[in-house]
């Protein structure tokens, strides 16, 4: 029988299309001829929304960009507003945020572990990993007061500070968590089928990952070591110890190993940083409550930060006025997306969806 | 030809660069280092739209601002120089309606096609609904009437 090229639309609702991508996907039988992604079925322009509303308002538009990790969100956009307005952090806020950020990452890397395992039609480590992640979660409700969208860091600090049962909650997470994750990767590892389908599937050439400009673990894993945190250190990422994974294996399973080291990495840094948590303010004084609406910004500028999915930056242009002029957001998932066709051509249709799940796009951030 | 240097507000180095060289100055930027496109914008000042390239490089924490302004919505694609590029613009287009000339395949991106304005434009009205239906062939219609909607 005669094989013909066929086109399919997969998704935008589809249960592996984590969150609503569709795909245009050319077949020749079970063979991806090409894949164009075609996306905005989440569409909010948080970017327009920013224009009508205070500086400090603006981070509730931030916590539903990448919903997994919010505090990288909420992190990178008041950056930038600080670095326009001239606004100090106290000391304890800065490492405050760096705590929550850090555990954020880990809380993301883990659903991206728990779906990509379902992607793949294991559905046990979906359990494990989600098991973990709740106990992040419930960090970040002690200190927030909610579970997923935070709204958590604000200008000039954070909202609020460690409560005190945190010091409990948090040991008892940081004690186990490493054997937990030793726990978690065994599940995958010493899954032959689990292997054979990531190793040499998907593969992303540095020179075209630096094309599409794609950043975070994805480019990581096509042995590019190239990391903001260490390449232009913000808050003190230059005062703790940690080291960036990188792998040369350019496939899936490159992509798998280096999201669980980086988790390792993170666990490191969050040690360390609640061991060096001075005391003292966690807010500056001047941006508490009303001093928050009369923050006025004049001029450009753009904070880079590394965010769970890559480089994550937020341009604001303010006209001296209380409402930024302009917000415009890079968001790491947009452009590693954008690179899906060149790993997907020439693979099986089964493979494309354990390449999409490896890059881990998270739609409210490719959406915006 | 570079028009106008100086400092952004957070440190970074920025040049106003002659619409009519952008490709030029985008290309010899790449040429000296700045391999790695950050970040495409544009900024609507009702006069004149201004599209501001961040540029950064893979191997080290350099970073340069360009910028170029344009009054006719036009300018010159640099999808040739960069994969990440082409969606850039694509947004751009979409959100700010400018059109790159030279892209590949430039269509909205984020809203459907056939979408009344762009938009991140400051004189876009917002008061104005606009509602989407989709056709058999699975294209996209937009119209002001609700009852066109689903």
């Amino acid at each position: 029988m005669e094989e013909k090229i066929i086109e399919v639309n997969f998704g935008p609702q589809h249960p592996s299309t984590h969150g609503v991508l569709r795909l245009k996907v050319k077949l020749k039988g079970e063979t991806v001829l090409s894949a164009e992604p075609i996306i905005g079925y989440l569409h909010r322009n948080a970017e327009k929304l920013s224009e009508f509303n205070y500086y400090a308002s603006n981070t509730v538009f931030m916590d539903r960009l990448d919903y997994v990790g919010n505090h990288n969100m909420e992190l990178g956009y008041v950056m930038a507003v600080e670095k326009l307005a001239d606004i100090d952090v106290p000391e304890r806020a800065v490492w405050l945020r760096m705590l929550f950020v850090e555990l954020n990452r880990i809380a993301s890397h883990l659903v991206w572990a728990g779906t990509m395992g379902l992607d793949l039609g294991m559905i046990t480590p979906f359990f494990y990993t989600f098991r973990e992640r709740e106990r992040i979660l419930q960090l970040f409700e002690m200190v927030s007061g909610a579970r997923l969208t935070y709204n958590y860091i604000s200008i000039g600090g954070v909202y609020n500070d460690l409560p005190n049962e945190f010091d409990a909650k948090f040991n008892e997470f940081v004690e186990d968590f490493s054997s937990r994750l030793k726990e978690i990767e065994s599940l995958f590892k010493e899954n032959e089928v689990f292997i054979q389908r990531m190793k040499g599937i998907g593969i992303l050439p540095p020179e075209v990952a630096k094309s599409y400009s794609i950043t975070g673990p994805v480019l990581r894993a096509s042995g590019v070591n190239y990391d903001i945190r260490k390449v232009s250190p913000y808050l003190y990422y230059d005062k703790v110890d940690f080291d960036i994974p990188v792998s040369n294996g350019m496939d899936n399973y490159a992509r798998f190993e280096v999201r669980f080291r980086e988790m390792e990495q993170s666990l490191r840094i969050v040690k360390q940083v609640y061991g060096k948590l001075p005391t003292g303010e966690y807010q500056n004084p001047l941006y508490r409550k009303s001093g928050l609406i009369n923050i006025k910004g004049k001029g450009e500028s753009y904070v880079r930060t590394e965010s769970p999915r890559g480089e994550f930056g937020v341009y604001v242009v303010g006209d001296g006025s209380k409402k930024p002029y302009r917000v415009r957001i890079r968001s790491p998932a947009f452009q590693n997306l954008s690179a899906t066709n060149e790993m997907v051509k020439g693979s099986k249709i089964a493979d494309m969806i354990a390449t999409i799940s490896t890059l881990d796009p998270v739609f409210g951030e490719v959406d915006r | 030809m570079i028009l106008e240097e100086g400092v952004l507000k957070d440190g970074t180095k920025f040049i106003l660069v002659e619409k009519n060289t952008l490709l030029e100055e985008l290309k010899n930027m790449k040429n000296q280092g700045y391999d790695y496109l950050i970040l495409m914008s544009a900024v609507d000042y009702r006069n004149y739209r201004e599209v501001v390239y961040h540029l950064g490089s893979y191997r080290d924490n350099r970073k340069l601002v360009l910028k170029v302004r344009t009054e006719d919505d036009v300018l010159k694609s640099s999808a040739s120089l960069w994969g990440s590029a082409n969606w850039f613009e694509r947004e751009l287009y979409d959100l700010m309606g400018i059109r790159f000339e030279g892209h590949p395949e430039l269509k909205r991106i984020f809203l459907p096609e056939g979408w009344h304005g762009h938009p991140l434009r400051k004189d876009y009205d917002m008061n104005k609904e606009q509602y989407v239906n989709m056709n058999d062939d699975g294209t996209d219609t937009v119209s002001f009437n609700p009852e066109d909607g689903w």
